[in-house]
């Protein structure tokens, strides 16, 4: 996966949200909001295991000649107050299992739906993936379409209009990021959750009902909360500072 | 955090500025070296140490490979499992995980990633016991494990499965977590297992199925069986929908399961496949689901305490297992259980201590999954012999450890059982086959199947399908499939019967199944080369449904209705030719035209019917009904509903209120008539209500010269941008143009919309200024809100804009009111003759209403004419194979017989055609008062009010008659066909009345054909693709008299036919042994329940083809306009006459065409002159004269005689002209 040279990391990103991130406040039981990230597989990737990584371990910066995903990651995050644990399980690899892109929909509350803004086919792919999620997931699944790698403008395929357009057609939430300048990267996870929370507090979501990929998160120990690796690496971000 | 532990190491040692460099790597391994405790203080410097450890590494995999090297060397990932094994707690671990995840993910350098896998430290951490109650762990773990198992391929995974050792710690961790509670964790260990599955190593996959296999499958099967129990509870429990969420979640678990053992089975591997399906069959689909079908039933024992579900909940999981595995190994068996019954179960019922009574039981595995791989671990080679076998996975297990081939011996031994203990015989050679052949290629195994079958079908005498020799199908011993098809009668409502036509439909579409299999219950699909051995039982059920689905106030729900005409199609349908018989295919017409009474009663001349109509028939071609995605909804599976506020599809509930009714009545009218005309490969012509290839479209250039133009600006609502535009109406749209540069006069259409769907509205403030709102035709009612414009129109003075207003007012009426006449014609509601509506009056370039209205209503109320088309080809069809080798010298005969009949006919046609048109309206009627005036004359009380009345129901008779017969002729020529015991009352008094009224309609074409021949009219299509069949008929009706037991039906014509009142005494004939009141009333208020009855074959409850007044106005209405629809017909689209042609032999191909003109008048002159049902009276029965005489000489005494034949005939139609007249007036005055 040979990616973009872009520009310096924007580090300062990481310190303020470090500094947002609640060690352990208020209720012990938190939300978990299981998650997914779809688009054109690994291989001639359109970085999402990168945003992924980016978004659930702030300890890996981009570097400009570093290209790390992961397939799944954990974090922690806060909004209106409430702890809410983000999982995000990448599908990557399965595609050919009808079973498994089936059962991983179905199990999400929401999905991030990533295409390469320098790439017209994984743009043009989207039609069939919405379509897949629509037709396994709950209706309720909140669906984030992403077009990442937007730092690297020259190369740029696909307009950002196209995207907000295809975003507006089908109902979804559209977010144009840079794995390698953790553009918008926080945001886009975050307003996911956002929207999903939402749905929690409208009753769309019921949250004693697991099938959904949501549910009540065991009690951590303080001493635990302290000191997660992957589920709250933000708080080790700090380095920068 | 991280820079305070920098200050700390800084004294100790040199860090390198660059984190990505050999040099940072060394640093870290040093601290790994001095820091091999975890303790307190150094745990967090040791996570991000690990965590730099994976980053330098991803960046020396990417750039560069002495820091990989270096990795090695320091066999840096034992420093991993050392802090492991210190039990150092969640969070190492979790970094460790999560480092290890990294590494293996991105490594993309397959040299590094073998020195990675080679000294086993990743096996070992695979095997650590990590503390799996700590959810992050786990998904850490899991996500590792699956992570590698992407990696793995021929190569790789021999750094997993350890041959020597037997060792797979992969594979055999991670389906411990099969069933945890975790959905993520449970679709990663499916994705593991199936990435592992898909490697091709066969010492490996040996390794699988033998020890792994029958453990891990028991106590899958067992894990899928409790949330089968738990949605049954679920279902029982909840009639009032309240756990409708849990529900759906237990049956999207269930397939997700399916999909899974689908997946498996797709991978191909028998070896292991047959192990699945061992377990499958006999742990799970047969015990819980199959043996669940008969529950309380008869077979229901009060002492079984056997786990089962509801028989509903078992449909609905059966179509779900038939709809998505085809692995042709499970269903064949699952289905030939199904079909055949399970001898198996009755024959050792009561025996259950039998060895083998246990073996089809759904129960508990008999330790779990963990503890047998446990067990199983190889410590040392030998001591998994160990484990007692108790139940027969663990007998297979202990069986297979010597080599394979006993593995398959006690497999086939379960398969025996499965089919039939009888048959252990025949089942032998392939024991041989499988345990020679170790490997068990798949072709073997194919052949082998095959050979079983055809033995067990012998064996069994169960019909094997051959069609030379079908036996009767009958649901004796047949205790799954009887309580499937009873499944079928919607007595209270369709719960069941839903579940049951998917059921029948997902076998049907199964592609494991063998048609052979299904020869024997009579179910022809897709890939059956004829279809003439329909299960007669079946399709009557069906028609059941169809014709209740018609009815008011029915309880057969819209998707019911889809899935039994889908199935219907799929028994009788083949390569757009019908089989079906023609008894069943006029029970068919007569359910279309309930629906079109139905749908009829439902008109109304408001604008939302218009609305919903269109709606509902995009509805219906844009979202077709697709089986699997309906079977995938839970909220089927719960008591239909008729409440919206549950959020059920309204396909899938019962119509709540009068709009949904209306709804509901519109969608089965478009599914019922689309049915109708696929049986008749007829094409559509009338729907959809606008024809898209007949609108205008942007970009088009248009020719404006002469043309009203007015000139307006054009602002855009939402855009705000301004346009010149000229505006033009036309008919259907409104279009706004630009002019053309490059011609003068033209213009270039730069929007298009609707006028049906424009909203125009003046401002109260400028007077040159409308609001235009084009709403979106919308493919669902809920999403009306996007105009596709939105614009406030400027013109150049007041004057225009009022012009304009007014255009677009009435063009949005007229557009409207085209389309509500032409849904008039299509449900033959007649333009009200008084006036009052507006729709009476003719509008310039609509087709006259008589051309319409005529036309359909041959579809829809004349049964006789369309039925015998359909039959003519269907039975000639059956009669060609019969007869291959007599076949020739007879066609010859016929032609011969044939072509001086054409020869009369068209000189009969000819001669008399000094005003052929009138002529011919007039003979027809006349014709069709003959037999009413017999009628009559017979029963003198009868007043002549009642007239039109009588006609109309002797017509019925005839037509039901008629329809009797070809079931009759079905059964002398085919006598498969006559199977089905429960109809055969039924049939067999028809019979007779039913022949002779069949030669008479016969007749009647030919006498009629003669005097039309000028009449040309859309009918021509129908009677076009009539008149080969008819001509064919002639043929096997010649063919039939060789028959000696047919000789009784000429022969009672023959003497019958000089008679003067000869439909009187066909009709005593036939029906006084069963019905005289019906002959001899000349009342249509005592007929029409009558003859309803007489129609619907299977005496079900009578079809009320009551609301009379449509036919009778309709009758009157084309009398009065007859002409002009003579001349409106002849924009006949002529491709028909092709499709026509096609089906006839290159050797008739004169003859034939000769007869469709000749029977395409002859239908012409019925349908112009009485619209409606009445019409058959006519030409069908009264004709029996002539054409009996005509058919009966040709026999006896060959073809001298038919001139004389033919002018008996002019005279004939020329002396009824004067009695059709006569009652016309009387139909004239009964409408009245």
């Amino acid at each position: 996966m040979l990616e973009q040279l872009g520009q310096d990391p924007n580090v300062a990103v990481y310190c303020t949200s470090a500094l947002h991130h609640p060690q352990s406040t208020g209720s012990r039981h938190f939300i978990v909001i299981d998650a997914l990230s779809i688009g054109t597989s690994n291989v001639l990737g359109v970085g999402k295991s990168c945003l992924l990584l980016q978004f659930t371990d702030k300890r890996f910066q981009p570097v400009h000649d570093l290209t790390i995903g992961v397939e799944f990651g954990a974090r922690m995050i806060t909004i209106d107050g409430k702890q809410i644990k983000l999982q995000i399980w990448d599908t990557a690899g399965q595609e050919s299992f009808r079973s498994i892109t089936r059962s991983y929909y179905r199990g999400a509350a929401g999905a991030l739906l990533v295409y390469d803004i320098t790439r017209r086919d994984t743009f043009n792919h989207l039609t069939t993936w919405l379509e897949d999620a629509r037709q396994h997931s709950n209706s309720n699944m909140v669906i984030m379409l992403i077009g990442n790698k937007s730092d690297l403008e020259a190369r740029r395929e696909v307009k950002k209009e196209e995207g907000e357009a295809f975003a507006r057609e089908h109902g979804l939430i559209f977010m144009e990021t840079s794995a390698k300048t953790a553009a918008n990267v926080e945001e886009a996870f975050i307003n996911t959750a956002k929207e999903i929370y939402q749905k929690i507090q409208d009753g769309v979501f019921d949250i004693n009902n697991e099938a959904n990929g949501i549910k009540i998160g065991p009690q951590h120990s303080p001493a635990n909360q302290n000191m997660p690796s992957g589920g709250g690496g933000g708080n080790q971000g700090g380095n920068c500072c | 955090m991280f820079s305070k532990q920098r200050t700390w190491l800084s004294g100790a040692l040199w860090k390198p500025k660059n984190p990505h460099s050999l040099e940072h790597l060394k640093y870290l391994h040093n601290l790994l070296c001095k820091n091999q405790q975890v303790t307190e203080q150094n745990r967090s410097l040791l996570v991000e140490t690990l965590r730099s450890i994976s980053e330098i590494l991803i960046w020396g995999d990417q750039n560069d490979s002495s820091v990989f090297d270096f990795f090695l060397e320091k066999n840096m990932l034992s420093f991993f499992l050392r802090y492991l094994q210190q039990r150092c707690g969640r969070y190492i671990c979790v970094q460790l995980l999560q480092t290890l995840n990294i590494l293996f993910e991105n490594i993309r350098n397959e040299t590094s990633l073998y020195y990675l896998l080679s000294n086993n430290h990743v096996n070992s951490i695979i095997v650590h016991k990590f503390d799996f109650s700590d959810e992050e762990v786990m998904a850490y773990y899991i996500s590792f494990l699956k992570t590698l198992s992407l990696k793995l391929n021929k190569h790789t995974i021999h750094f997993f499965y350890n041959e020597h050792t037997n060792d797979f710690a992969l594979y055999t961790e991670a389906i411990k977590f099969f069933n945890h509670s975790e959905a993520m964790v449970r679709i990663a260990v499916r994705t593991i297992t199936l990435n592992v599955f898909r490697v091709d190593d066969k010492a490996m996959l040996r390794y699988i199925r033998d020890r792994t296999a029958a453990p891990y499958f028991s106590n899958l099967v067992w894990f899928i069986g409790n949330h089968i129990l738990d949605l049954d509870l679920c279902v029982r429990h909840d009639m009032d929908h309240r756990s409708r969420d849990r529900l759906s979640d237990l049956v999207a678990e269930h397939l997700d399961h399916l999909h899974y053992l689908n997946d498996i089975l797709c991978i191909g591997l028998d070896t292991l496949n047959l192990v699945l399906i061992h377990h499958l069959l006999n742990n799970l689909f047969i015990p819980l689901y199959v043996y669940s079908l008969t529950k309380r039933k008869k077979f229901d024992d009060p002492q079984d305490d056997r786990k089962h579900v509801s028989s509903v909940v078992s449909l609905f999981l059966l179509s779900q297992v038939f709809l998505i595995m085809h692995h042709r190994q499970l269903t064949q068996q699952l289905a030939e259980v199904i079909f055949h019954g399970d001898i198996f179960l009755t024959q050792t019922e009561g025996m259950q201590n039998s060895p083998k009574a246990g073996i089809r039981e759904f129960r508990a595995p008999a330790e779990s999954l963990e503890k047998t791989l446990e067990n199983n671990r190889p410590k040392k080679r030998h001591i998994q012999t160990a484990p007692p076998s108790v139940g027969q996975e663990d007998g297979a297990v202990g069986e297979t450890e010597e080599g394979s081939s006993t593995f398959y011996l006690t497999r086939e031994e379960h398969t025996d059982t499965v089919s039939s203990p009888s048959t252990e015989g025949a089942l032998s050679p392939i024991s041989e086959v499988c345990s020679a052949d170790t490997e068990l290629s798949s072709p073997t195994q194919n052949s082998t199947d095959e050979e079983k079958l055809i033995g067990l079908s012998h064996r069994m005498a169960i019909p094997s399908g051959m069609p030379d020799h079908p036996l009767p199908f009958t649901l004796e011993n047949r205790p799954y499939l009887e309580t499937i098809f009873n499944a079928l009668e919607c007595m209270e409502n369709d719960y069941s019967a839903l579940f049951a036509l998917c059921l029948l439909y997902a076998i049907g579409h199964n592609e494991g199944i063998s048609q052979t299999l299904l020869d024997g219950v009579m179910m022809p699909t897709e890939r059956s080369k004829s279809k003439d051995n329909y299960n007669i039982l079946l399709v009557e059920r069906l028609i059941r449904i169809i014709e209740q689905a018609c009815q008011s106030g029915s309880k057969v729900r819209l998707a019911t209705l889809e899935v039994s005409i889908k199935l219907l199609k799929q028994l009788v349908v083949r390569e757009h030719r019908s089989y079906l018989q023609d008894r069943h295919l006029a029970c068919i017409e007569n359910a279309r035209e309930c629906s079109t009474q139905r749908l009829r009663n439902f008109y109304k001349s408001e604008e939302i019917f218009l609305d919903m109509f269109e709606d509902e028939y995009r509805e219906m071609k844009n979202r077709p009904l697709n089986v699997e995605y309906l079977m995938q909804d839970a909220s089927i599976l719960l008591p239909p509903t008729g409440t919206p506020l549950t959020g059920i599809d309204f396909n899938k509930r019962l119509p709540c209120g009068e709009v949904e009714r209306t709804r509901k009545a519109i969608r089965v009218f478009f599914s019922v008539r689309e049915l109708s005309l696929c049986l008749m490969n007829e094409t559509e012509a009338q729907l959809p209500l606008t024809k898209e290839d007949n609108c205008i479209k942007v970009n088009d250039v248009l020719d404006l010269n002469n043309s009203d133009l007015i000139a307006c600006t054009v602002l855009m609502r939402e855009s705000r941008r301004q346009e010149r535009r000229f505006l033009v109406i036309d008919p259907m749209q409104l279009i706004l143009v630009e002019p053309d540069s490059k011609r003068l006069g033209w213009g270039v259409v730069r929007f298009v919309g609707f006028l049906q769907d424009v909203e125009v509205s003046g401002d109260k403030d400028d007077s040159r200024l409308l609001h235009v709102v084009v709403h979106k035709p919308s493919s669902s009612i809920h999403s009306r809100s996007h105009p596709i414009l939105s614009a406030r129109f400027i013109f150049d003075d007041h004057i225009r804009c009022m012009a304009a207003k007014q255009r677009l007012l009435k063009g949005r009426q007229r557009a409207r009111l085209q389309k509500m006449q032409a849904i008039e014609r299509l449900l033959d509601i007649p333009p009200a003759p008084d006036g009052t509506r507006s729709r009476s009056i003719p509008i310039p370039g609509r087709s006259h209403p008589v051309r319409p209205t005529s036309s359909s209503s041959s579809t829809t109320s004349s049964p006789v004419s369309t039925q015998s088309q359909g039959r003519g080809s269907r039975r000639i069809s059956a009669e060609q194979k019969r007869h291959l080798q007599a076949k020739a010298a007879q066609r010859s005969k016929s032609r011969q017989v044939m072509g001086p009949s054409m020869g009369t006919g068209l000189r009969s046609g000819v001669s008399p055609a000094r005003d052929g048109v009138e002529m011919g309206e007039e003979a027809t009627s006349a014709m069709a008062v003959q037999s009413l005036n017999q009628n009559i004359s017979s029963n003198n009380s009868s007043g002549s009010e009642r007239m039109s009345g009588s006609s109309r129901s002797s017509g019925r008779l005839v037509s039901a008659g008629s329809r009797g017969n070809q079931g009759d002729e079905a059964r002398l020529e085919i006598p498969l066909e006559d199977l089905s015991t429960s109809s055969k009352q039924h049939r067999s008094l028809s019979f007779e009345r039913a022949r002779l009224a069949r030669l008479a309609r016969e007749a009647g074409v030919r006498t009629n054909h003669g005097h039309h021949q000028a009449v040309h009219h859309t009918l021509m299509m129908r009677s076009h693709s009539l008149s080969p069949h008819r001509s064919r008929q002639e043929t096997s009706s010649l063919m039939s008299r060789k028959d000696p037991r047919r000789q009784s039906a000429p022969q009672t014509l023959a003497t019958s036919f000089k008679a003067p009142s000869i439909l009187q005494t066909i009709l005593s004939q036939s029906g006084s042994d069963r019905r005289p009141q019906i002959t001899c009333s000349g009342s249509s208020s005592d007929d029409s329940p009558d003859s309803g009855r007489a129609r619907s074959w299977s005496g079900g409850a009578p079809k009320t083809l009551l609301p009379a007044s449509a036919p009778s106005l309709s009758l009157m209405d084309s009398i009065g306009h007859s002409r002009r629809s003579i001349s409106a017909a002849m924009l006949l689209p002529p491709e028909r006459t092709t499709v026509v042609r096609r089906c006839e032999e290159e050797e008739e191909e004169e003859t034939s065409r000769s007869t469709t003109l000749e029977v395409g008048s002859g239908d012409q002159g019925k349908s112009t002159d009485s619209a409606l049902s009445s019409d058959e009276t006519g030409p069908s029965s009264s004709d029996i004269t002539p054409s009996s005489e005509t058919s009966l000489s040709d026999l006896a005494l060959g073809s001298e005689i038919r001139p004389s034949a033919s002018t008996r005939d002019r005279s004939t139609s020329s002396q009824l002209t004067q009695l059709a007249q006569l009652v016309q007036e009387h139909y004239a005055y009964s409408c009245y």
